[in-house]
């Protein structure tokens, strides 16, 4: 009798306990990631995983409508004088941080000079800032050297971008990411909770005041319908589709090609195309080795590959990749087919005559790559073996990530590494146009486009001088892009307000469940 | 006994510091560093060597060491270059789900490998023998992360009877009942260590069988149960003993494929996290303490003989 009344309570209590659990998960969106990120700071981080959580959190002057075209957010309007060398950048006056503390100019010059020293996208903007400062409570003065034409979409892009702290948190801050307490935004989610290999937790920010008008791309209305955002660490891909099937997880990111055809058929399953497609790159060793200054070689490894059987063997479904020699996707204002005729011409014996012509006698060409990524690593496998059967000595060296970072950086270490972009708004902010980025491509003709691409503020002069620069990467070849990847989502058809793709990041604002 | 212990403390001492000065070196001989994984793809090598000489590690190796070392002493395992916490504390979490994995794993090993192995041995050569022994050599051979996501698809899936993945604190919402979280993990790992066991307990009983006070206890008209507990399987303890000593050590590193299949917040997938993005005082911390662990669990199972066995002695 006794242990029959001790089962009933236990009982009792175990069937309570799930039901509270259930009533928790409510307001509770629960997000499968590959990891963990490495920080959350915008201004020094560029992981994409870092902004998908981040940008709940922190905003910036400007962001991205469905046309990525920038519109403002924590600006209220601007405009440009001096012909186009002073930008005055007028504040809403409704903002508040999450320490309740009102928004002002002070706040935002202090996040914008420390995003310009110490920002990984700032220098691009301020190597050409005159000055900077707070020309009202809620005005900022921006005086720049010379025109400088993509000012507004790097101020946009939030990755590796001028989020807007407080300027208590600015103060002393450097290169070092800010520690998770300094996590002080203005976003309509605010930091909750960071446990180790557990989750990084982000809870509604119930003081927020959103944009105004409708909801357009990352513009416009901004409304948290969740009591809490988690992020939860699941680097098993069954496991975060079975928790998907199973209601444990409402979303989950990175599914591979080879699941989609039976995923995309799943009614338990909805799924969702990233729409800035990625794109893979084998950057060429500018500084040193058999491809410094050697463009007829390097125009020879180019000519040698067919682009489309690595990406059907790396990626997968035809609707996932896309064989697009362009560095901007089709519908983009930056598309252009300049110099794409040497994409993908997979020929061989051109190759060979090419590589005869620039002096090749067969010595070791030293290709990196990295089985972290796995597209990578079948990208390289595809290309050595063409490359092979148009007479190249491919040394294939694989790493785990880390360690290509470091002998990157190291130019007698390689010849060719294998990498990957984030989509980007701006061509300005591909990682080519870093004459300090490994590979380290920085001759004349590029400076000289480069100049004018900056320079100028008219969108349809930017495009023709794009256009230019594309087509001198196919010339160049400092590196050779391998093809558009959509990576896709899946989600819990419960949720609402996802849409078919996402614009660059997954946004849970305007999502409910 | 006392002075055993006592001398084999102190013994640790030696070990540890030649064990975290290997893994020290070690660690810092790999390529890469914390500051190019954390600035990400897009840092150049200049602003990776600033972070770096920010974070401290671009001084010599022996001077990183003897500071991490002086620190260690008074208790400062440092700070986790990554998530910004003290080290012990990213550990105390990791060490919540990996004890209570390892506990209930043994366990499952203890419930099940035992009686069967029992079982097996006392019914040498019938089918029960057979096909007990059938199901431990399938139960070992069988990949963990296999089992792990056919028991997901099954039981969690299908059934919905429990969680896919992860594992609450049991100080969060739920108490004792997140338990249920490690069920499906446990099971996993217990199956080819339950497997093991079932066969050592098997040879261990039978190799105690043949020996001549086995014959007599059965010469006395002792019951076949009494002989096969009493005097067999208590004889037989000593062998399993040192494995489960061993088992309940080495859960830790094998734990790590069964804590990424279900993911769960364990040590394992930590010091694996860790090393990916050259963590380095996480790494140094948890490896100094899974070392700790490894000769505390050796030093209990040398113990542990002398209490079953009394002709063991311990000088």
């Amino acid at each position: 009798m006794k242990i029959n009344k001790v089962w009933k309570s236990t009982l009792a209590m175990g069937f309570a306990l799930t039901l509270s659990g259930a009533a928790f998960a409510e307001g509770t969106f629960r997000y499968a990631t590959v990891g963990e990120p490495p920080s959350l700071d915008q201004h020094v981080i560029t992981s994409d995983l870092a902004t998908t959580i981040a940008h709940h959190m922190f905003e910036g002057l400007y962001t991205f409508n469905a046309s990525n075209a920038p519109v403002p957010l924590l600006a209220a309007g601007d405009s440009l004088e001096d012909g186009g060398k002073t930008i005055k950048i007028d504040l809403r006056k409704d903002v508040k941080f999450h320490n309740g503390q009102a928004m002002t100019s002070a706040d935002v010059v202090a996040s914008l000079n420390r995003w310009g020293e110490f920002g990984s996208r700032g220098g691009l903007l301020f190597s050409n800032v005159e000055s900077l400062t707070a020309s009202g409570d809620h005005q900022i003065t921006i005086k720049l050297k010379a025109p400088f034409g993509p000012w507004k979409n790097l101020m946009a892009f939030i990755n590796g971008g001028p989020a807007i702290y407080p300027a208590s948190v600015m103060n002393g801050a450097t290169k070092e990411p800010l520690d998770p307490k300094e996590y002080i935004g203005t976003g309509p989610y605010q930091f909750g909770e960071w446990l180790p290999n557990r989750h990084v937790e982000l809870v509604r920010n119930d003081a927020y005041t959103s944009a105004a008008g409708a909801a357009d791309g990352y513009g416009g209305e901004r409304k948290a319908e969740f009591d809490a955002l988690r992020f939860i660490p699941v680097s098993d891909v069954g496991t975060r589709v079975s928790g998907i099937r199973a209601g444990d997880y409402d979303y989950a990111e990175s599914i591979p090609g080879d699941l989609f055809a039976d995923l995309d058929g799943d009614a338990n399953v909805t799924t969702i195309l990233n729409g800035g497609p990625i794109f893979g790159l084998a950057f060429m060793n500018s500084k040193h080795g058999p491809l410094k200054e050697n463009f007829k070689l390097r125009r020879a490894i180019q000519t040698a590959i067919n682009k489309t059987p690595a990406l059907q063997v790396a990626i997968g479904p035809e609707k996932l990749w896309a064989a697009n020699g362009s560095f901007l996707p089709k519908g983009n204002v930056w598309h252009t087919e300049a110099g794409t005729a040497n994409f993908s011409k997979g020929d061989a014996e051109a190759a060979k005559a090419l590589a005869k012509e620039a002096g090749y006698a067969g010595d070791p060409i030293k290709v990196m790559v990295s089985t972290n990524y796995p597209f990578h690593y079948d990208t390289a496998i595809v290309y050595t073996k063409q490359l092979a059967q148009a007479g190249f000595n491919i040394d294939l060296q694989v790493y785990d990530w880390a360690t290509l970072i470091k002998k990157r950086a190291q130019p007698d270490q390689w010849d060719i590494f294998f990498t990957h972009h984030g989509f980007v708004p701006d061509p300005i902010l591909i990682s080519v146009m870093n004459d300090n980025y490994p590979g380290w491509w920085a001759t004349p003709e590029k400076a000289a486009l480069k100049a004018k691409f900056t320079a100028s503020a008219d969108p349809e002069e930017r495009k023709k001088i794009w256009s230019d620069i594309q087509a001198l990467i196919y010339e160049q070849v400092p590196t050779m892009k391998t093809g558009d990847v959509y990576t896709y989502n899946i989600a819990s058809p419960k949720v609402k307000g996802l849409g078919s793709s996402t614009l660059i990041w997954p946004a849970f604002w305007n999502v409910s469940k | 006994m006392l002075a055993y212990t006592l001398r084999r403390l102190i013994a640790f001492v030696p070990t540890l510091l030649a064990a975290s000065a290997l893994v020290f070196l070690f660690i810092h001989l790999i390529p890469g560093d914390p500051a190019s994984i954390l600035l990400g793809d897009t840092a150049t090598p200049e602003e990776i060597a600033a972070l770096n000489q920010q974070l401290g590690f671009n001084e010599p190796i022996y001077v990183q060491y003897f500071l991490w070392l002086g620190n260690v002493l008074q208790g400062d395992f440092g700070t986790s270059v990554f998530f910004r916490q003290p080290v012990l504390s990213v550990i105390a979490d990791g060490a919540e789900t990996s004890i209570w994995l390892a506990t209930m794993t043994m366990c499952w090993i203890v419930v099940i490998g035992i009686p069967i192995g029992i079982l097996s041995a006392t019914r040498q050569g019938t089918w029960i023998d057979q096909v007990t022994s059938g199901f431990a050599m399938l139960f070992a051979s069988i990949p963990t992360f296999w089992l792990g996501l056919y028991l997901i698809l099954i039981f969690a899936v299908g059934l919905g009877w429990f969680p896919t993945s992860g594992f609450p604190s049991l100080s969060d919402d739920g108490g004792l009942w997140n338990l249920r979280y490690l069920l499906l993990p446990s099971l996993t790992l217990a199956a080819p260590n339950a497997a093991l066991i079932v066969r050592l307990v098997r040879a261990s009983m039978l190799d105690v069988q043949r020996e001549d006070h086995v014959r007599t206890a059965r010469a006395k008209g002792l019951s076949p149960s009494r002989v096969a507990i009493r005097h067999v399987f208590r004889n037989a303890l000593i062998a399993v003993a040192a494995a489960f000593g061993f088992t309940f050590a080495a859960l830790v590193s094998e734990a790590v494929v069964t804590e990424t299949v279900f993911s769960l917040p364990g040590i394992g997938r930590l010091v694996v996290q860790s090393i990916l993005r050259r963590d380095y005082p996480v790494i140094q911390g948890v490896i100094l303490i899974i070392v700790v662990l490894y000769m505390v669990i050796n030093l209990l199972v040398d113990l542990s003989y002398a209490r079953l066995d009394p002709r063991v002695s311990l000088k």
